[in-house]
């Protein structure tokens, strides 16, 4: 049941732009850890080079699964995800022309996954019961907020150990972004996660995770070891609270 | 004018056969055109190519041209994941894939053509089985088995191939892959490797298409040049990647196709056919089973 991630000394960039400068960070097991920032600081980067997508010009990224060490770097996109670590990428990025049973179904493409095929289902229209009611429908012609779900969705179907989330709230109008941060809670106390997310909203982010990060020009530059550290730091008021 | 309603009932049948096996030479480019966005204008060659070695087995070896087919569907399998790697290293990866790859495409129609010729030489060739020439007589409608055997061939592929599509984790990917190739990574699959394994069944379905057209008529080399424009306008009218759309599609065609040839004669018969996939494509731009 455990997994964790381990990043040190993390360097990327595209060409001569260097994105991240030495970041550091570690999700341990069962936590919640939300890495806040806002737009153009690295954070998206960063999910891409944890899941093989950009890769890093120094330094490790070490994920830990059911007590085996894995070094991510290096490893293809789909071997990454193939060891229990799922994404939800900025934009959801769910196959249009499928219908939702048929994305979830391809949630449950790792092989690990398809035993586990019915359980995972209902527990993730337990979770989400209005998309047992559209499964049927393709997924290109479900609102934004529902996207979300179906994103979130077939993230779990692939019986993940570690969950990675991009900007869940972007696009989504307020009353359904704290929605949805609510559910990323129940998902993961659900299904025994350790998550990371990336986050611009500081204020709903802030509500489920246990520690955070605080990303500027690709440094970590505050590492907030609870909620109310977070709360009450300099840096956070200055840049999000306005103060 | 009296209708002939004899004449009626036996063109509207074998239209619908004819519109079977229309389908079965389709669906190898639902799946490669319609779900993969690859543009195989070659397709038709590796029919003929399938065609002859039906013949070939049935000439030298007495064997059942059927038969011949389903035993040369694994070298298809293999012969059309060769050909996306090539295509896949050479062009997709690239960003070439547009007018390249269809030059690609165009190149391999012509080299198998002309390796038939070169081989084969142009006279038609035909295959012998215990079932053609042979009708069973409904009342005052024939049933040739010459049609009614590919017809119920292709409809055990067409229901094959649409349970594998749906069913399987691979089917699946295989209607994933050109939607979003990024988003089937996270799902832990290797696109490259689902497109080969794609390209490989549409080849596949190469090998019964050519054994079901010499069954059907005598056939030669660049015969297959014939049914380029058919193949891909079932693909488009049916909807691309469906198979139960070009299903329908080669149906509608076979029966337009047969009635306006028994009725006005045989040279309007295009006319009308590519008429019909106008009206479709301007009442219906994504098709008649099309997902928008």
């Amino acid at each position: 049941m455990a997994a964790s991630l381990t990043i040190s000394g993390l360097d990327a960039g595209y060409g001569a732009v260097r994105i991240l400068e030495d970041v550091s960070l570690s999700v341990r097991e069962g936590e919640t850890v939300a890495l806040l920032g806002t737009n153009g600081n690295g954070k998206s980067t960063l999910m891409k080079c944890i899941m093989g997508m950009v890769k890093p010009s120094a330094g490790s990224i070490v994920a830990e699964i059911d007590g085996t060490k894995f070094d991510l770097v290096g490893r293809s996109t789909e071997a990454i995800v193939d060891l229990g670590i799922a994404f939800v990428p900025e934009g959801r990025r769910l196959f249009p022309r499928l219908t939702v049973v048929e994305n979830l179904l391809m949630g449950a493409f790792r092989p690990f996954a398809r035993p586990q095929i019915e359980k995972n289902l209902a527990f993730c229209f337990e979770v989400f019961p209005r998309l047992a009611e559209r499964r049927g429908q393709l997924a290109g012609s479900m609102s934004g907020g529902e996207q979300q779900m179906v994103a979130l969705a077939r993230a779990l179907m692939s019986a993940p150990r570690l969950l990675l989330i991009d900007e869940p709230s972007v696009g989504l109008a307020p009353l359904l972004v704290s929605r949805t941060i609510d559910k990323i809670k129940e998902l993961k106390d659900g299904a025994g996660l350790s998550v990371l997310m990336a986050e611009q909203n500081f204020t709903q982010a802030i509500r489920i995770a246990d520690r955070g990060y605080v990303i500027v020009h690709g440094k970590i530059e505050f590492e907030g070891g609870s909620a109310a550290e977070l709360n009450n730091n300099e840096l956070i008021r200055q840049f999000y609270l306005g103060a | 004018m009296e209708l002939d309603l004899n004449l009626l009932g036996n063109a509207l049948v074998s239209g619908l056969l004819l519109g079977g096996f229309y389908a079965a030479v389709t669906v190898g480019v639902s799946i490669s055109f319609g779900m993969l966005d690859i543009v195989n204008i070659a397709h038709p060659a590796f029919i003929i190519l399938g065609s002859y070695i039906a013949y070939i087995a049935n000439s030298t070896l007495g064997m059942d041209p059927i038969l011949a087919s389903i035993l040369g569907m694994p070298a298809f399998y293999l012969l059309g994941m060769a050909i996306y790697h090539i295509y896949d290293v050479s062009f997709e990866r690239r960003g070439d894939n547009g007018l390249r790859g269809l030059a690609f495409f165009f190149g391999i129609l012509f080299i198998t053509e002309v390796t038939l010729v070169l081989v084969f030489g142009v006279d038609y060739r035909l295959v012998e089985a215990s079932y053609i020439g042979v009708s069973i007589h409904l009342g005052p409608i024939d049933l040739p088995l010459r049609l009614l055997v590919p017809f119920g061939i292709s409809l055990v592929l067409m229901g094959g191939l649409h349970l594998y599509m749906s069913r399987t984790f691979i089917g699946r990917a295989i209607q994933a892959v050109a939607q979003d190739p990024l988003a089937l990574r996270l799902m832990a699959a290797d696109p490259s490797k689902i497109k080969r394994i794609a390209f490989g069944l549409s080849l596949a379905t190469a090998s019964i298409g050519g054994a079901i057209l010499i069954i059907i008529q005598p056939v030669e080399p660049s015969i297959g040049r014939d049914y380029i424009g058919r193949i891909f306008a079932i693909c488009v009218m049916g909807g691309l990647g469906s198979f139960a759309g070009s299903l329908v599609a080669a149906m509608a065609l076979g029966i337009m196709e047969s009635i306006t040839s028994t009725f006005f004669g045989p040279s309007w018969s295009p006319a009308v056919s590519f008429g019909f996939l106008l009206l479709t494509l301007a009442f219906r731009p994504s098709g008649l089973f099309g997902r928008a």
